[in-house]
C-alpha cells in the first residue's frame, strides 16, 4: 500500500479515535447530541476510541521505519485532538457522523430554555 | 526557626533568593553531576561521547527538578544555595579526581 | 513560602513564562519556519531554484572546488597575532575537506579547515566555506543571506546574537523555563484529561483565551517537552555544560587517542606527504557495502582528513533520509591507497538514543507529513505562549485600570510586538529580499536591518496605541498590525512574481514545491490575518456603539433629572 495512503489512514484513525474519546465524555456528548449518553454507549465509544488510536499506531508502523512512525503517531494525536476540539467549538454536530447509531435528543421547549440558560451562565 | 522573621519582612527578597538558588545553584549542581557522571561512566568503560550524552541528559533533567523543588521549598533558601553550590563543587571535584586516575 | 506546591508552581509558571515567554515565542515560531528552511532559501535566492542534487563526484566536481578554497583574508589577519612566524601565502596543510548534503539541497556547501604552521594553540585552525552547484562544480555567490537556513534557523536557537554566545544562553534559559512551565502547567491544570478537548470561543474572553492556552499546551505536550529538552541537549556539550572541553579536557584527549589506536584511524598528521587515491571508487565501495547490509542509500556526508599526508583518511557517511539519525554507517578508507580502514560498528544503545533524540529535533529525514506536523506543533507552541500573554493581560487589565497601574498596558504592548510584530518582521525581511537591488553591497546586512527595523517599528506602534489598555480596553494595535500582516503577506508573493517571474501558476504547474509552498503559505497567512483583523474590527465597532449608547442613555437620564 503506498505510503501516502497509509499516512492518510493513520490520520483518519487518530481523528476518529480522538473524536470517539471526546464523545464518550458527557459535556461533549451534550454538545453533539444535546444529551448525555447511557453508560453503556459511552463505554463503547471509549473502547472504539482507544482501539482506533492503537490502529493508528499500527498503520504508522506499516508505513515507516519505527523511529519515525512513533513520531508521526504522537504528532497525529496532537493534530487530531486539535481538530476535534475545534469541531466541538464551532461545528459540534459534525461529530455525530462518528456514531450514527446514537439518536439525537428531542428538543422540547423546556429543554431548549434550560440549555440556553446553561450556556449563558457564569464561568465554569 | 529564627529565619521566619526575615521571611515575613522581605518576601520579595526571599523569593529572589529562592529563584537564584534554583537557577544558579541548580546549574552548578548539574555541572558537578555531569562532570562526575562523565568521569565515572568513562572509567567504567563507556565510550566518552556516550557518557557525555547520558550525563548531560540526566544533568538537564536534574537542573529542572532542582529548580522546581527549590522554588516550592519551605526552608530558608540559604540552605539551598549552600547545598547546591557545595554539592556541585564536590561532585565536580570527584569528576576531576576520577579523571586523574585514568592514564 | 508558598502555601502549597500548586501555588508555588502557579507563581513559577506565570513569572518564568512572562519573563522568558517572548524569547520562547521566537524559538517556537522560527523553529516552525526552520522545518522548511531550505525551501525558504530557494525563495530568497532565485539563482538556486533547481532540483535537489545527490552528492556529486569527488574527482570531477568536488576536488577542483575544494582546491579553490582558501581562508578569508580577514580571518587570516585576525589570527596573525596568535601565530609565531609569518602566515603562509597559500594554506596547504589541510586539516579537512568536507561536504554535507540532504535530500532537500540543490546547492552544496563545502567546508575546509587548515592547520596554521607556528600557531601557539595547535588546535586553532583557519576555516573557509564555499557554495557550489553540484551539477558542474561552479562556485555560487557566498555573500547572499540564506534567509531560511542562515537567518531564521539561527534565530530560533540563538536570536542571531553571537557575541560571547549570549543568544545561545538566553534561548537556553528560555528552554529551561519552558520545561519548568510545562511541568508547572500540568501541576496547575487539575482537569487535564477531562478538559482535553475543551475550547469555548463563545464564552468571555478570559475563559476562551485560557481554554486555547490549555488546549495548545496539552495536545502537543510531548512535542513541546521533547523539543525544548532535545534543543538543550544538542547544545549541552558545546555551550551549556562544556565539561569535556574544560574540566575534563584531558579525558577527552585520552579518548581520542584510544579510539585512534583501537580503530586504526590516525589521530594527527604524520608529516610524510602522500597522494590521494580515487575517492569516487571509495564512495562506490561504501555504497556497495551499505547495500550488502540491506540499507542502500545516498551519501550524506563526505570528509577527507589530513589531505596530502600519509595519515590522511576518507570517511563516507550514509544520509539518514529514511530514518531519524542524521547520518550513519560511516565507512573509512586510507586516503593514499583507498584500502578499507574500518566500517563503523552498529551504534551502542546510548549512541542510538542520542541519534534518536538529536535526529528527531534536527529532522534531515524525508517525510513531508511529519514535517508539516512539526510545523503544526511549533505553531501550537507559539500559540500557547501568545495566549499565555493574552491571559495575563486580560486578567489584570481591569484591576490595573481600577488602580491606575500601567502594568497590563506594558505587557500588552510587548505581547503585540511578540506576536504580530514577529510575523511582520518575518514578512519584512522577505519583502526586502525581493525589493533590494541584486548587486547591493552588503545586501544581507540590509535585509537583517529590514527585519529588526520592522520589529522595532511594531513595538513602537504597539506602545503608542496602547493607552486604552490602561482603561481596561483592548489595544487597537492588534487589529492594525493584523491588517499590516495581511498586506505584506500578499505583497511578498506578488513581488516574487514581479522580480523572478515565478508566479504560482508557473511553480505549481512545474511542481516546484519549495517556491510554490512558500507563496501558498504566505497567502494563507494573509487570509488568516485578514479574517482576524475583520473580526477584531467588528468587535471594536460593536464596543464603540455600545459605549456611545450608554453615554446617550446617561445624557438623557441627566436631562430628565435636571
Amino acid at each position: 500500500m503506498p505510503d501516502a495512503l497509509l499516512h492518510a489512514a493513520t490520520l483518519l484513525a487518530c481523528v476518529a479515535g480522538m473524536g470517539w474519546l471526546a464523545l464518550a465524555m458527557d459535556v461533549h456528548a451534550r454538545q453533539a447530541w444535546g444529551r448525555a449518553l447511557a453508560p453503556g454507549a459511552a463505554r463503547l465509544l471509549r473502547v472504539l476510541g482507544g482501539t482506533a488510536l492503537v490502529v493508528g499506531l499500527l498503520l504508522a508502523l506499516a508505513a515507516d521505519h519505527a523511529s519515525m512512525a512513533v513520531l508521526v503517531w504522537v504528532m497525529a494525536l496532537a493534530g487530531a485532538a486539535l481538530a476535534v476540539a475545534f469541531a466541538l467549538a464551532w461545528r459540534p454536530r459534525w461529530l455525530r457522523w462518528l456514531a450514527p447509531w446514537i439518536g439525537v435528543a428531542v428538543r422540547t421547549p423546556a429543554a431548549s430554555a434550560a440549555s440556553s440558560r446553561r450556556r449563558s451562565s457564569g464561568p465554569a | 526557626m529564627s529565619a521566619t522573621s526575615i521571611r515575613s519582612r522581605h518576601p520579595r527578597l526571599q523569593l529572589a533568593a529562592r529563584v537564584g538558588a534554583g537557577v544558579v545553584g541548580g546549574y552548578v549542581f548539574a555541572w558537578g553531576f555531569i562532570a562526575a557522571g562523565m568521569a565515572l561512566m568513562s572509567k567504567a568503560g563507556m565510550e566518552f561521547h556516550d557518557a557525555e550524552f547520558v550525563a548531560s541528559a540526566l544533568g538537564l533533567l536534574l537542573w529542572l527538578a532542582v529548580l522546581l523543588g527549590v522554588v516550592a521549598g519551605r526552608r530558608n533558601p540559604a540552605w539551598a544555595w549552600l547545598g547546591l553550590l557545595g554539592g556541585g563543587a564536590l561532585l565536580a571535584a570527584l569528576g576531576s579526581f576520577v579523571q586523574s586516575t585514568m592514564a | 513560602m508558598f502555601q502549597n506546591f500548586r501555588q508555588a508552581m502557579a507563581w513559577l509558571h506565570t513569572w518564568f513564562g512572562l519573563v522568558l515567554g517572548f524569547v520562547l515565542m521566537a524559538a517556537f515560531f522560527f523553529g516552525a519556519l526552520s522545518v522548511f528552511d531550505r525551501e525558504i532559501d530557494r525563495w530568497a535566492l532565485p539563482a538556486t531554484r533547481f532540483e535537489p542534487q545527490p552528492m556529486p563526484s569527488f574527482e570531477r566536481v568536488l576536488r577542483p572546488a575544494f582546491e579553490r578554497l582558501q581562508p578569508d583574508p580577514a580571518l587570516v589577519e585576525a589570527m596573525r597575532p596568535r601565530v609565531d612566524g609569518p602566515m603562509p601565502e597559500r594554506f596547504d596543510r589541510i586539516a579537512y575537506w568536507s561536504a554535507y548534503t540532504t535530500h532537500r539541497d540543490p546547492v552544496l556547501a563545502i567546508y575546509a579547515g587548515w592547520e596554521v604552521p607556528g600557531a601557539r594553540d595547535p588546535d586553532e585552525q583557519l576555516y573557509a566555506l564555499g557554495t557550489i552547484d553540484p551539477r558542474d562544480g561552479s562556485a555560487l555567490r557566498d555573500d547572499q543571506l540564506k534567509i531560511g537556513s542562515g537567518f531564521f534557523y539561527p534565530m530560533h536557537y540563538s536570536l542571531t546574537v553571537d557575541w560571547k554566545n549570549l543568544g545561545f544562553w538566553i534561548v537556553g534559559l528560555a528552554a529551561m523555563a519552558m520545561l519548568a512551565a510545562l511541568v508547572s502547567g500540568v501541576v496547575m491544570h487539575r482537569r487535564l484529561f477531562r478538559e482535553l478537548f475543551t475550547f469555548r470561543p463563545d464564552r468571555a474572553r478570559l475563559r476562551s483565551v485560557l481554554d486555547l492556552h490549555n488546549l495548545t499546551g496539552v495536545v502537543a505536550l510531548p512535542f513541546h517537552f521533547f523539543f525544548a529538552f532535545t534543543g538543550l541537549l544538542i547544545f549541552a556539550s558545546t555551550y551549556y555544560f562544556p565539561v569535556g572541553h574544560t574540566q575534563l579536557h584531558d579525558l577527552h584527549e585520552l579518548h581520542e587517542k584510544h579510539e585512534a589506536a583501537a580503530l586504526g584511524l590516525p589521530h594527527g598528521r604524520s608529516g610524510v606527504p602522500a597522494g590521494l587515491a580515487n575517492v569516487d571508487a571509495m564512495v562506490a565501495e561504501a555504497q556497495r557495502r551499505w547495500e550488502a547490509r540491506g540499507m542502500a542509500g545516498d551519501v550524506g556526508f563526505l570528509v577527507l582528513q589530513h589531505v596530502g599526508d600519509a595519515n590522511g583518511y576518507v570517511s563516507v557517511y550514509r544520509a539518514g533520509t529514511d530514518r531519524i539519525a542524521l547520518v550513519g554507517q560511516g565507512i573509512h578508507f586510507k586516503a593514499d591507497t583507498g584500502e578499507l580502514l574500518r566500517e563503523d560498528p552498529p551504534a551502542t544503545p546510548a549512541a542510538r538514543v542520542a541519534e534518536f533524540l538529536t535526529g528527531l529535533h534536527l529532522q534531515h529525514f524525508r517525510h513531508w507529513l511529519l514535517r508539516w506536523l512539526y510545523v503544526l506543533g511549533g505553531l501550537s507552541g507559539a500559540a500557547c505562549i501568545a495566549t499565555g500573554f493574552l491571559f495575563f493581560v486580560e486578567k489584570r487589565k481591569r484591576q490595573h485600570a481600577a488602580r491606575g497601574s500601567q502594568g497590563a498596558r506594558i505587557v500588552d504592548a510587548l505581547a503585540v510586538a511578540a506576536v504580530t510584530g514577529m510575523v511582520l518582521a518575518t514578512l519584512g525581511i522577505l519583502v526586502a529580499n525581493r525589493v533590494l537591488p541584486e548587486d547591493l553591497a552588503g545586501r544581507g546586512d540590509w535585509e537583517r536591518w529590514a527585519f529588526w527595523g520592522t520589529w522595532l517599528a511594531s513595538l513602537v506602534h504597539a506602545a503608542w496605541r496602547s493607552a486604552p489598555v490602561a482603561r481596561g480596553l483592548p489595544n487597537p494595535a492588534w487589529r492594525e498590525q493584523a491588517w499590516a500582516i495581511a498586506l505584506l503577506a500578499v505583497a511578498a508573493p506578488v513581488l516574487n512574481w514581479i522580480t523572478t517571474g515565478d508566479h504560482l501558476l508557473r511553480t505549481l504547474g512545474q511542481g516546484y514545491w519549495p517556491v510554490a509552498g512558500v507563496d501558498l503559505s504566505l497567502l494563507a497567512a494573509a487570509m488568516i490575518a485578514g479574517s482576524v483583523a475583520v473580526r477584531l474590527g467588528r468587535k471594536a465597532r460593536a464596543a464603540a456603539a455600545a459605549a456611545a449608547l450608554r453615554e446617550t442613555a446617561a445624557g438623557q437620564g441627566e436631562a430628565v433629572h435636571a
